[in-house]
């Protein structure tokens, strides 16, 4: 153990508040103004510990009889050996103590493309937020034109894009170093384009080849695609724990994925969004081929037993006819 | 349907005219043989509906409507039956045969008729104008008599009836409508809500068959449920029969055609919304029968109902009208999963060509929970020839057999098509 020795004041997240530099053992550590390293803690003693060797050469917190204590790890301690990693907590205050020869970890690679922050994908991402409200407009748009429907969509979107966005940048703030408003204004412009190509594609798809499917499930993979625009943003945030937040949305999506269909399941007691494809394209979207009246038939024949069946399983409802009148 | 059972008390504000001394007489003469026919909750014995009956001859029976016993009819478990008379005695009535197209039942009492309400083989000619007396009980205010004319057989509804421009009022339903002379001619069943005095009656011949049908069974059957099932596929057997007879009438639709069915009992009716602010218009025809079977009060069956929508671009590109016809095909409802009376949808949904116009079809059908073998079947189609235009087309089979059901589709699938000589035409 080599001096200088560091004292490191820690907030709960693990941030270093404050760096105490002592060049000589003992460190006295109290709220007191005679320590080394004064606590401005209320629940701490005037003289709460000292840190010196023990007889194996490592550093050892002693507790000098305080009310409240030292902890480490959840336990009180009379002593505690300290390793440079070790957080201990006097009264309020969380505390790691480091010498001069501690080995810190090595340089973490950066994949940070500090190109890309700021202005660049702020533009970016307001642009795909408007190509986004203007054309989701314009294809939902079937009144004749008037101006101001645009300009209140595209109003609305931006808002409430800002207001996503910063709620992003404000945890950024926290919990990161910087805002990074812009690279939260990216994601979300990129998301919704994501998804409302997503919504195109998949309907032309389903009534190109009479994929039902792709109307009737495709809120999950708009769910999905949220799901990843959530992993981008808190990636943005923190970017060392890639496949804990992957597994985090992951674990999102799957909750949500079975909330929707449970919510249809109860609602209508299936569980694709709709009954049938409501689609209807122009004709020459449609590619594969018409089947004939006969063979609609015989699919239609096949329902019969499905409606049997349930007729058979609810048979045990009564109807509702008990209403007061007079006939 | 317009049913007394569901009179609008504030429509009923028509005085009754007062009683002529012919009126007073047969009142007078009638009312020992007049019931009013309650249902009851078997727990509580709390009154559920009321309605009119009336004894035949010196039997016990008594006629009333069906659907002032549907309940007890249905659900034996939970309504009971009692009968009331003027003056006040009361008992319990055993349900012995109903007729659910007429809408009539037979019950057995356990008094007797003093012989004045007669249903002679030869029943009585009725002549257009001819005095008709009501008696009932209506609105459960006490017994009463109500005097109106005989205006003839209507087909509107599929069975026929006696026109009756006299009052009749909810809870008068079961109730006899009789000559001056005391001759049965009609039960009082209903009265059309939007008109003034315009009233039903079902003809006496029908209370005869059902009359001499109890003659020749043995007991009273366990269960009516089967017997009303079977009788409502009977109507649909019929129903659809008559309906397909003879080829649909096709009814130009902008360059289609569509098939209808216009008859004494089927209506169309045609909309055209040309707004010069929108840049799409739509013509609406729909044909739809004016009445429907009582089954229960919440459940009306029995029924055919054709709807066709044109939607035509008018300033609209392909994409856009694309969605508004997406959202019009959408905004249909084939029933949820949460009714008592009928299962949920299965529906199957394919391109289709009929030989002569490519549609998205979509067909859907439920099976009635209390009545086998009856489903109601729903087909929805959409035309898929042309960008601009979209025709959808919608037919409602409510009360039918699987195999009518599926016949049905079949004949309206097969009968879209474009007009020929309007090929080409739309712009």
């Amino acid at each position: 153990m080599n001096a200088p020795y560091f004292v490191e004041i820690l907030a709960r997240n693990g941030d270093v508040l404050h760096r105490h530099r002592l060049t000589q053992l003992p460190i006295r550590i109290g709220r007191g103004y005679d320590n080394d390293v004064i606590l401005d803690d209320a629940h701490s003693a005037a003289s709460h510990a000292s840190i010196d060797l023990d007889e194996h050469g490592q550093l050892l917190l002693r507790d000098l009889g305080s009310v409240n204590g030292s902890y480490y790890g959840g336990k009180r301690c009379a002593a505690i050996a300290l390793d440079g990693h070790r957080v201990i907590r006097l009264g309020h205050t969380r505390l790691r103590v480091r010498s001069a020869d501690f080995v810190v970890a090595p340089e973490l690679a950066d994949t940070t493309m500090h190109s890309w922050e700021g202005a660049a994908p702020a533009i970016t991402g307001l642009v795909l937020i408007t190509a986004f409200a203007i054309v989701e407009t314009w294809f939902n748009d079937i009144e004749s034109f008037a101006l101001v429907r645009y300009i209140l969509a595209l109003a609305s979107c931006l808002g409430a894009g800002l207001l996503w966005s910063g709620a992003w940048a404000l945890a950024n703030r926290l919990f990161g170093s910087h805002a990074r408003l812009g690279r939260h204004l990216f994601i979300l412009g990129s998301g919704l384009c994501v998804m409302g190509i997503w919504r195109l594609a998949s309907t032309a798809m389903a009534y190109a080849w009479d994929a039902t499917v792709l109307t009737r499930y495709g809120n999950l993979v708009i769910l999905a695609l949220a799901c990843t625009m959530l992993y981008f943003h808190l990636r943005t945030i923190k970017p060392h724990h890639p496949h804990r937040y992957a597994i985090g949305s992951g674990i999102t999506f799957a909750a949500s994925a079975m909330l929707l269909l449970l919510l249809n399941l109860q609602g209508s007691g299936r569980a694709s969004d709709e009954l049938y494809m409501s689609a209807l394209l122009p004709p020459q979207w449609h590619l594969s081929a018409d089947r004939s009246v006969d063979q609609f038939i015989a699919d239609a024949a096949t329902l019969r037993d499905a409606a049997d069946a349930a007729r058979s399983r609810g048979s045990t409802t009564s109807d509702e006819d008990s209403d007061e009148d007079n006939e | 349907m317009p049913d007394a059972g569901e009179a609008d008390e504030s429509a009923d504000s028509a005085p009754l005219p007062p009683p002529s001394s012919a009126a007073q007489h047969l009142y007078g003469a009638a009312r020992n043989d007049l019931l009013q026919v309650r249902t009851l909750l078997k727990s509580g014995r709390t009154q559920s509906s009321v309605g009119s009956g009336f004894l035949i001859g010196t039997s016990n029976l008594v006629i009333t409507n069906y659907h002032v016993v549907s309940q007890f009819a249905l659900d034996p478990d939970t309504y009971v039956g009692e009968w009331v008379d003027t003056s006040g005695q009361r008992g319990n009535v055993e349900l012995l045969a109903v007729d659910v197209l007429h809408d009539l039942a037979v019950l057995r009492v356990s008094r007797s008729g003093t012989g004045f309400f007669k249903m002679p083989e030869k029943l009585a000619r009725l002549t257009q104008g001819q005095y008709l007396y009501a008696l009932g009980n209506p609105l459960d205010l006490g017994f009463a008599i109500s005097e109106g004319a005989y205006n003839g057989v209507i087909a509107r509804s599929f069975y026929d009836q006696l026109m009756f421009t006299g009052p009749i009022n909810s809870g008068m339903s079961g109730g006899p409508s009789v000559t001056v002379d005391g001759a049965v001619a009609g039960i009082n069943v209903s009265k059309r809500l939007d008109g003034e005095l315009v009233s039903f009656l079902v003809p006496a011949r029908y209370a005869q068959d059902l009359l001499r049908q109890v003659d020749q069974q043995a007991k009273p059957p366990a269960s009516f449920s089967g017997i009303v099932a079977a009788q409502l596929l009977r109507h649909q057997s019929a129903m659809v029969d008559q309906l397909l007879a003879t080829p649909l009438s096709l009814k130009t639709m902008g360059p289609y055609q569509v098939p209808v069915r216009e008859s004494e009992q089927m209506r169309c009716w045609g909309r055209s919304n040309v707004k010069a602010d929108k840049p799409f218009t739509v013509d609406d025809a729909s044909c739809a029968m004016e009445s429907a079977i009582f089954v229960s009060g919440s459940l009306q069956t029995g029924q055919i109902a054709i709807r066709h929508q044109f939607l035509r671009s008018a300033g609209l590109d392909q994409y856009r009208f694309a969605q508004l016809a997406s959202a019009s095909f959408k905004n249909e409802n084939f029933g949820t999963n949460k009714d008592g009376r009928l299962t949920a949808p299965q529906c199957t949904e394919d391109f289709v060509n009929n030989g002569k116009l490519p549609l998205r079809a979509v067909l859907c059908v439920r099976a009635y929970r209390k009545f086998a073998g009856l489903y109601d079947s729903a087909l929805l189609t959409a035309s898929t020839d042309h960008g601009l235009m979209s025709l959808q087309s919608r037919i409602d089979a409510r009360g039918v057999s699987y195999d009518n059901g599926l016949r049905l589709t079949r004949a309206f699938l097969a009968a879209l098509t474009r007009a020929p000589a309007a090929k080409g035409g739309a712009k």
